[in-house]
């Protein structure tokens, strides 16, 4: 066990035993109740009603069953792909970022939040194919060697971000795994049947070697590190799909940092959403999820909300210090002119003015309050999105080609469809892969007397 | 160079980077439209839909902005009766030499060919959009659905231009395949392209003769003069995209040439008369 | 002729071998889409082109064409770079040929009616019982002695066809041939030879003139030739270096003419004849006019001051004095009519104003002014619409054969044509969709389309010189249809006796080159020069006619104070209806595609936006933005518009362009008949006008009447491309003020 490790504070309450832990993750896994059936079956069938079925709609009728036109075509599905991205920048945040910075209080929500970033960039794939013309061809944007010498252009900003959703995705994924190993050969022996075959085969034959640790962590050290530029480099680049192009209100230079902070501030969001609902279902989780993950949460979202509100100020203010038609019919279209001035400030209540809230330390740690605050910082965000991405399109160059974008039902419906399907990926997840790691809670219960050990059989 | 091949490549790449490279190529197609001959009338319009196989998409898709026209005729009005000022502007594709659309494909489906033009390769795309939303002329049109011909009106589709599929993006080619007429005729007759060899359908049905096609790199060129004319200007010259469009500005009989910032107010009371102008 | 021009004129002769003309042998269309390929026809070479020069049907302009065919089907119309009327160039109805050739919902068979008369319920026959019902009917008419009952409504008839018409009804016994189109240019022609001697439209050198005084005519959108006029003004603008002809518009609403106009002058509805004249009295006045007869000119103007009429016109005094002075000064000038002012009820003398300007101003006769043509098709004034509704409605008309026009759709209820119509004994209507004139014939014969027929054509106005335009059918038949002349014949055949004997060629193409034939004889007009009939025949098969500059027409053009005292007489034009009840002036006009409704059921044009409202797919009503705000009329709320006549309901489009006491709106839409993409685009506002017809010419005056607009309740469902017409102070189209312009003295243009 490295050293520092054992130096960190013990953020987590100090009365549980190995075996405890053990109990608790086992026992959310293996113990469903009628009421997880019920509530996976309702949130599956949404995902299939309102989103696979519009979706093969519209495949098959075409891209004219979204309320896209020209000049507005991109919409809520790049909206979406946006969101989802900016979603799927917790894990990367609490995993890598924290870990590096010694970040104590990151281990026991590490792992949620890993799920819930390779969840959402699965969605971001989905959104890729459903925002396509021709989804069948999708394979054409990625590199590969043809006769006909075929070959990509790298200079688009497209291709970015194929390139960096897929690297995210792939680190990503490769990272929970790594983590999960030391969990998954724990519980390869407190389980049976085909769980026990399955987590044996996953774990690779781990048996908790010092050798092995000593591996386990400088990879972990490595893996965060290679993974950490990600979380500025992955939503920089999907901001220069806008940033890249000369339309006004896409055109902005503040766009790398001004959607990373964004993404974290809805990653983060994100992350405590779902915890909150967790443990909502599972009231034991609350030995692991503490007030304090709330308050130091609490306290990051403010600080991220501060950056954003600054950077949103100086979205409006270099539009006007521009002084252009082209800068204030943009600005005027998404902040004066209705519906979008009852969206706009909206937003700014959501991610602006909701947050300052949080400067209270008795808000930070209550959770109805927290729960709360993430959906409308949530929301917040998506809107953000929808007032830069088909907003701006709305008033491009030419004025005899304004034209408005009104999201059509298969949109919505695939958005909301799109969200159910997230939430049975997760669902299901928990069922399969300890949402806490294991490991890593028992590190904060520090290395116990060897008897303890031994009973525990860890 | 002394045989270095990497040297090579990369003298071959700055060419790229030099501004009007194409001037080395053997064509650069450009199109000047005399804003102070067009009179709005729309053949030009028309004859795009006929040459180019252009869908019909009915009423709902026209109100969503879905009209699938290569070239529109754009009308800009400032002012209020009785001191109403009308502008007309023909708009397709500008065939931008620094085309923002090119950036933005992912996969090559919009590039720029050998004679300065911004093709669009329908088979290869896979509707993004991106090229779209980067345009900053709006000139794109994309196939929302499957368009028909109501039967027996597919008859007239012309077999020199592909009917394009559902989810492939489309635009303004100048019309790509009477340049490739053009040019194979003037190979077969063992001479090069000459001036006039090639009108786009829009230029040659224009009425008012508002259109010019020809090739700026021949010095003796209509474009060429006329590219010299001191009424000339480019659309949003500012964005950097080198149009291939060149307009002719309008003359306006006002004095007052163009209209402040902010539209409407063109002209205070009548315009005054000037004597014998016309002559 | 260009050498790559000259590659396109590809003979007929192969295609022509394989139609049949005859009738009983109407070739079919190719077999499926396999057979061309396995049996190619001779000239049918897969992927490659055949050009064949015909003409354009679509409107009275005459333009010559090249059709563009391959495997058997036409692809595209383009202008016949040598005709002299549209020098190659095509405006966009005329571009629209193959959409009604293609169209789906042309006639494919004749008709004979089952049900009730205009019930629209119709059973197909064979050509064989058509024709010989249509000939029973004539020849019974005859043996009753009532010969003289049977009529001939036909749209404006000129050339060959004209004189095979001519034949067939006084064969039969009758010279009852009536001709009418909605915009017929009666009042033009008419006021052309009663005050300036002229039989023809002449050359109004739109081209050459420096000074271009237009009275409502929107000639580069619908006015009478539209694309000869385009390219005349393209050349006026900037044709030769420095030189730029400018234009003054006089009309109460902005038409896409006036809007390229350099000075709109929005004049009273209907005082447009009191502005000319005022205008000619300033010429006077203030010793512009170079003529004799000073005197009587002062006297016979002296009712039109500019101080009086300046009230009247609702012009300024002093404008007046300045185009005044401007078109008498700026050499050459000229002054022109169109439909705004012949459309009135006293249309003749805004026309006959019009002629008196140019007089003064000394511009008949000279380059940039007015240039007499040959004598061209006429008329006959005393035949109007109203004549025929009239003998019709009081059983006068025992057999009428309607020949592709249309007036149920383009007279107003209160002509109460169906009424009328109703009241023949037997109606045949030659036609190639089933209008609204169409549903009420017993027997219904289809027609090819131009691009499948033989004809010619004596354009009206001429180019100041002879020319003929050969139609001839570029593709077979699409469906089991003849062409009019064919069915002409057919009936004679039937009919026999004198007709069949009048009318003896085996099908109207014998007949046309027959008639070409006599043209050749005489030789003088054509100047076929030495070559023999068969080398002028296909030379002009080849060309798309037959033309050659031979110096031009000299004749006299002179106008008469009386004819000023004639037209002074008069006064602003009357509008029906009380000004305090109906407080706007109704002003309708030709749809620039649609015309007079006829584009209405091709795709293309109603897919074209109209360029200055963008609306697409429907029918809307200007209002000045400023009236509706006083009446609470938002953008595309529906309005509805009432006359003493009637009312109907559309759209409201704020239009800047419009004089804030009148509302105006396009002609084209609201058909009840006429194929699928013409129904139910909103409604006729023709329906609402009174019937006034000018005694003298006939002719139906459209912008006659007051109207009142009150808002309804719903959205009127406009849709038009545009975004804003506010250009946002983007500087996107480009302006250059004139002084500047004029410093541009090395313009390389
Ligand atoms: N997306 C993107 N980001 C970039 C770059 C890029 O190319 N694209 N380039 C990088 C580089 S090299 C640089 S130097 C920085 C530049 O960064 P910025 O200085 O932010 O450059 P711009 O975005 O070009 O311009 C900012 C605003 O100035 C307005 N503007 C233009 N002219 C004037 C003027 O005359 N007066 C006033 N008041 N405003 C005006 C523009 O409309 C625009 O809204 O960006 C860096 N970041
Ligand atoms: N119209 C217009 N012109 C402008 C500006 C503007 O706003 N509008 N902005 C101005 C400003 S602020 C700037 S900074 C300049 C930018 O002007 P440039 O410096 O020309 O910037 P880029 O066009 O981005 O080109 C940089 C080149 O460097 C290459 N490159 C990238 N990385 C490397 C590397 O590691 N090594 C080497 N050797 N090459 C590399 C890229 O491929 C690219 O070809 O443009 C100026 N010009
Ligand atoms: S055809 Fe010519 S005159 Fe007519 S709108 Fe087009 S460019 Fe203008
Ligand atoms: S829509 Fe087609 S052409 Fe445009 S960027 Fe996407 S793939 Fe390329
Ligand atoms: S006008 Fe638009 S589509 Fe055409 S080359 Fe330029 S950016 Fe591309
Ligand atoms: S150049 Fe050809 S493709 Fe382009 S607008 Fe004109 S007709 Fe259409
Ligand atoms: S003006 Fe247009 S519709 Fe009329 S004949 Fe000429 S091309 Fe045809």
């Amino acid at each position: 066990m490295p050293a520092v490790i054992l130096q960190l504070r013990k953020v987590t309450v100090d009365k549980r035993t190995y075996s405890e832990v053990n109990k608790d993750i086992l026992r959310l896994m293996t113990k469903t109740g009628p009421g997880y059936y019920a509530a996976l079956g309702i949130v599956a069938s949404l995902a299939g009603i309102l989103f696979f079925l519009p979706w093969a709609y519209q495949i098959y009728r075409g891209q004219g069953v979204t309320g896209l036109n020209v000049p507005v075509l991109w919409g809520v599905y790049l909206v979406n792909f946006v969101f989802w991205v900016g979603i799927a920048h917790a894990g990367t945040l609490i995993s890598a970022m924290l870990f590096i910075t010694k970040t104590p209080w990151r281990r026991a929500i590490a792992r949620g939040a890993e799920t819930m970033t390779l969840f959402a960039l699965i969605l971001v794939a989905l959104y890729i194919f459903i925002h396509m013309g021709r989804p069948w061809n999708a394979y054409w944007t990625m590199p590969y060697p043809n006769q006909r010498e075929l070959w990509l252009n790298f200079m688009s900003p497209i291709m970015f971000d194929v390139f960096a959703i897929g690297t995210y995705t792939t680190s990503s994924a490769v990272f929970l795994y790594f983590g999960m190993i030391p969990d998954l050969a724990s519980l390869q022996h407190q389980t049976t049947g085909w769980r026990k075959k399955l987590y044996s085969t996953l774990s690779l034959g781990w048996r908790g070697t010092d050798a092995q640790w000593t591996v386990h962590g400088r990879a972990t050290m490595f893996f965060s590190s290679f993974i950490m530029p990600l979380v500025v480099s992955v939503h920089s680049i999907v901001s220069w799909d806008f940033a890249l192009s000369l339309v006004p209100g896409y055109s902005q230079t503040v766009f790398a940092p001004y959607f990373v902070t964004g993404a974290l501030l809805s990653g983060l969001a994100g992350v405590m959403l779902m915890f909150t609902i967790m443990r909502w279902a599972y009231p034991f989780l609350t030995k692991y999820v503490t007030d304090y993950h709330y308050d130091r949460v609490g306290a990051l979202i403010l600080a991220l909300s501060l950056v954003w509100s600054y950077f949103t100020c100086m979205e409006v203010f270099t539009g006007l210090y521009a002084n252009t038609s082209l800068e204030l019919e943009h600005l005027k279209f998404k902040i004066l002119t209705l519906p979008y001035f009852k969206l706009y400030f909206l937003m700014i209540f959501c991610n602006s003015i909701l947050p300052l809230s949080l400067i209270f330390k008795k808000l930070r740690v209550s959770r109805p309050f927290m729960l709360f605050l993430c959906i409308f910082v949530l929301i917040g965000m998506w809107l953000e999105r929808y007032l830069i991405v088909p907003n701006a399109l709305s008033r491009k160059f030419l004025p005899f080609m304004w034209h408005d974008y009104t999201p059509s039902w298969v949109e919505v419906s695939i958005t909301l469809g799109a969200l159910m399907f997230f939430v049975s990926l997760f669902m299901v997840s928990i069922k399969l892969f300890p949402v806490i790691s294991l490991f890593e809670v028992k590190e904060d219960i520090g290395i116990p007397m060897k008897h303890e050990h031994r009973k525990d059989g860890a | 160079m002394s045989g270095n091949p990497i040297k090579a490549i990369i003298e071959r790449l700055k060419e790229f980077r030099r501004p009007g490279y194409y001037k080395n190529y053997d064509h650069k197609w450009t199109m000047v439209i005399d804003l102070d001959r067009c009179n709005g009338c729309e053949a030009c319009v028309t004859a795009c839909y006929a040459e180019n196989n252009l869908p019909v998409v009915g009423k709902e898709d026209c109100g969503n902005s879905r009209v699938m026209n290569w070239i529109r005729v754009e009308r800009y009005v400032a002012g209020e009766y009785p001191d109403v000022k009308v502008k007309f502007i023909p708009i397709l594709c500008q065939q931008c030499s620094k085309a923002p659309c090119e950036l933005g494909c992912p996969v090559y489906a919009t590039y720029h060919n050998q004679d300065g033009l911004n093709v669009q390769v329908y088979n290869r795309c896979v509707g993004t959009f991106t090229c779209a939303t980067y345009c900053p002329y709006d000139v794109r049109r994309f196939n929302w659905f499957t368009y028909k011909w109501d039967a027996p009106l597919e008859q007239q589709l012309n077999p020199d231009v592909t009917v394009r599929e559902m989810g492939v993006m489309e635009k303004c080619t100048f019309c790509i395949q009477r340049i490739r007429a053009g040019k194979d005729k003037a190979k077969d007759e063992g001479r090069a392209v000459k001036d006039g060899d090639i009108t786009p359908a829009c230029a040659q049905s224009c009425p008012a003769g508002a259109f010019t096609f020809g090739d700026l790199n021949d010095p003796e060129s209509r474009v060429s003069m006329l590219a010299k004319s001191r009424r000339r200007f480019r659309l949003f010259e500012e964005l950097n995209t080198e149009p291939s469009v060149i307009y002719l500005k309008k003359v306006f009989a006002d004095g007052g040439g163009n209209p402040p910032v902010g539209g409407h107010t063109l002209a205070g009371g009548h315009p005054p008369v000037k004597e014998g102008h016309g002559g | 002729m260009k050498r790559r021009d000259f590659l396109k004129y590809i003979g007929v002769g192969g295609a022509g071998g394989v139609l049949g003309f005859i009738f009983g042998k109407v070739s079919k269309p190719p077999v499926g889409k396999l057979m061309p390929y396995l049996i190619p026809d001779p000239d049918i070479i897969p992927g490659v082109a055949n050009w064949y020069a015909s003409l354009c049907a679509h409107c009275g302009a005459g333009c010559g064409v090249l059709v563009k065919v391959m495997e058997g089907r036409v692809k595209k119309i383009e202008g016949n770079p040598e005709h002299p009327v549209n020098k190659g160039k095509l405006c966009a109805l005329g571009q629209a040929l193959p959409q009604t050739l293609y169209n789906p919902d042309r006639l494919k068979k004749p008709l004979k009616r089952t049900g009730e008369r205009g019930r629209g319920q119709f059973a197909e026959i064979s050509w064989e019982e058509a024709v010989s019902t249509v000939a029973k009917n004539l020849v019974d008419l005859n043996k009753s002695g009532n010969a003289n009952k049977a009529y001939l409504l036909t749209h404006p008839l000129r050339g060959t066809f004209a004189k095979l018409a001519a034949a067939f009804m006084s064969s039969l016994g009758t010279s009852n041939i009536y001709e009418y189109e909605l915009f017929q240019n009666r009042n033009l022609l008419y006021a052309l030879e009663t005050s300036m001697g002229l039989d023809c439209i002449p050359r109004y050198d739109i081209e050459n003139t420096k000074y271009l005084l237009s009275f409502g005519a929107d000639f580069t959108s619908t006015w009478v030739s539209p694309v000869l006029y385009s390219d005349a003004y393209g050349k006026m603008r900037q044709a030769a270096p420095g030189n730029r002809g400018k234009l003054v518009q006089v009309e109460p609403r902005m038409s896409l003419t006036g809007a390229s106009a350099d000075e709109w002058v929005a004049a009273r509805p209907g005082a447009e004849c009191v502005l000319a004249l005022s205008i000619a009295y300033a010429l006077v006045e203030k010793g512009y006019y170079r003529g004799g007869e000073v005197d009587a000119w002062r006297s016979a103007l002296s009712k039109y001051k500019p101080s009086a009429a300046a009230h009247i016109a609702d012009v300024p005094e002093k404008r007046i004095y300045e185009i005044a002075r401007d078109f008498a000064k700026t050499r050459p000038s000229l002054a022109i009519g169109g439909e705004t002012v012949s459309s009135y009820q006293d249309g003749v003398s805004g026309l006959t104003a019009v002629n008196i300007l140019n007089h003064l101003a000394g511009n008949n006769g000279i380059k940039g002014g007015v240039i007499a043509n040959a004598a061209g098709e006429k008329p006959d004034f005393k035949k109007g619409i109203a004549a025929l509704i009239d003998d019709a409605a009081k059983g006068r008309v025992k057999t009428l054969i309607i020949n592709n026009t249309n007036p149920v759709f383009t007279t107003p209820d209160g002509a109460k044509t169906v009424e009328a119509l109703k009241a023949v004994g037997f109606i045949v209507s030659l036609a190639s969709f089933k209008d609204e004139t169409v549903a009420l014939a017993d027997i219904v014969l289809p027609l090819d389309a131009c691009l499948e027929d033989w004809g010619d054509d004596e354009p009206n106005p001429s180019v100041g010189y002879p020319c003929r335009t050969l139609m001839q059918p570029a593709v077979s038949r699409a469906a089991d249809t003849l062409g009019a002349g064919d069915v002409f014949l057919a009936v004679a055949r039937a009919v026999g006796g004198k007709t069949a004997g009048r009318l003896k060629a085996a099908s109207y193409a014998d007949y046309l080159k027959d008639a070409w034939r006599d043209e050749y004889a005489k030789n003088k007009r054509m100047s076929a020069g030495t070559l023999t009939f068969d080398d002028f025949w296909n030379a002009s098969l080849k060309k798309g006619g037959w033309w050659h500059p031979v110096g031009e027409t000299k004749k006299a053009m002179r106008v008469s104070p009386s004819a000023a005292r004639d037209a002074a007489s008069k006064g602003p034009s009357m509008f029906e209806g009380d000004a305090k009840d109906f407080p706007f002036y109704f002003m309708l006009y030709p749809h620039h595609v649609h015309r007079d409704g006829r584009g209405a059921n091709i795709p293309w044009m109603q897919e074209l936006s109209d360029p200055m409202t963008s609306v697409v797919w429907g029918n809307w009503i200007e209002i000045n933005p400023k009236t509706a705000e006083r009446l609470g009329i938002r953008e595309g709320a529906l309005v509805t518009i009432e006359s003493p006549f009637g009312k109907v309901s559309a759209p409201a489009y704020l239009y800047p362009g419009i004089r804030p006491d009148t509302a105006a709106m396009p002609i084209g839409q609201g058909h009840d008949a006429y194929g699928r993409y013409a129904q139910g685009k909103g409604q006729n506002p023709i329906r609402i006008l009174p019937f006034k017809n000018d005694l003298r010419t006939g002719a139906f005056a459209v912008n006659s009447t007051r109207v009142k607009i009150s808002p309804a309740a719903r959205e009127g469902g406009i849709v038009k491309l545009e975004g804003t017409a506010n250009e946002a102070g983007r500087d996107i189209a480009q302006t250059v003020s004139v002084s500047e312009y004029m410093k541009m003295k090395k313009e390389a243009v």
